[in-house]
């Protein structure tokens, strides 16, 4: 099957018995308004202890660990996600300004506001 | 001994057709083999989610994973043997915002007491607790031997 693995794309990038640091790609969206790039991250299961956000040369990594561990002396019947985290890696140019990133978690959705720097916005040039 | 399934999300196999009822046909088969089933929260695959179904000696649990849907409008329904879970969520498109709606269909294995059926909503994740009737909780039955 390995043959199979490296030419089917996966969803999560991992295959069955994934282990607690393997990770899934997160469903996102990103939208651009006139001064910021709006990302929306859907992360069910993590809470805002679990989440960890950082932001180094020109990489935003969002990784969000899951609190959805079974509870003691329960028996598992049917499963469609793994326990496995979320981890996000975005790529972004210094059109961003890094200092200005505001995140917002709320009900398993992460809402992250990337605030363009001053010299990316449109700028009027008035003539002499 | 059960049967435990782990499917990594795809409605295939026999679960398919156990959940929601839908038949595992062949349009099934390649979204698994492509990975493209669930992959669009807006509106993508009737506009499923995926269940998590595990129990303990009282109850029976069922876990949802819905990331930013109205709390308000979370519907939960029980009736013969199958629970039904129904949500909204609000998702960006071009022209603006528009409502996206989830449902889902689970067949519950166990007699459930209809009436003590609970729902808790956490960081985007729907946990709806079914207590078993006490018929069906393994009893510890005494038999001697002469």
């Amino acid at each position: 099957m390995s043959f199979l693995n490296t030419l089917i794309p996966t969803r999560n990038g991992s295959s069955e018995g994934a282990s607690a640091t393997e990770s899934r790609r997160p469903h996102y969206e990103v939208s651009e308004t006139e001064g910021s790039y709006d990302l929306t991250v859907y992360l069910p299961g993590v809470a805002k202890e679990g989440l960890e956000i950082t932001d180094e040369a020109g990489e935003l990594t969002i990784i969000g660990k899951r609190n959805t561990r079974l509870p003691e002396g329960s028996t598992l019947l049917h499963r469609e996600v793994s326990d496995a985290g979320f981890k996000l890696v975005v790529t972004h140019d210094e059109t961003v300004d890094a200092e200005k990133i505001v995140a917002e978690l709320r009900d398993g959705v992460l809402q992250l506001k990337l605030a363009k720097a001053e010299s990316a916005k449109p700028r009027k040039v008035v003539v002499a | 001994m059960r049967y435990i399934q782990f499917t990594q999300p795809s409605y295939r196999g026999p679960s398919a057709y156990r959940f929601g009822g839908r038949a595992a046909g062949f349009d099934n088969e390649i979204d698994w083999l492509f990975g493209t089933t669930l992959t669009g929260l807006a509106g993508g695959n009737r506009g499923q989610f995926p269940v998590e179904l595990y129990e303990d000696k009282q109850n029976t649990y069922v876990r949802a994973e819905l990331p930013g849907v109205n709390r308000d409008a979370v519907n939960v329904e029980y009736a013969d043997g199958s629970l039904s879970i129904r949500a909204s969520r609000k998702a960006k498109t071009a022209e603006g915002e528009k409502d996206v709606a989830l449902s889902r269909e689970v067949s519950i294995p166990d007699e459930v007491q209809a009436d003590k059926v609970t729902a808790a909503y956490e960081n985007g994740v729907l946990t709806v607790t079914l207590p078993r009737r006490e018929e069906t909780k393994a009893k510890k039955i005494n038999v001697s031997v002469n």
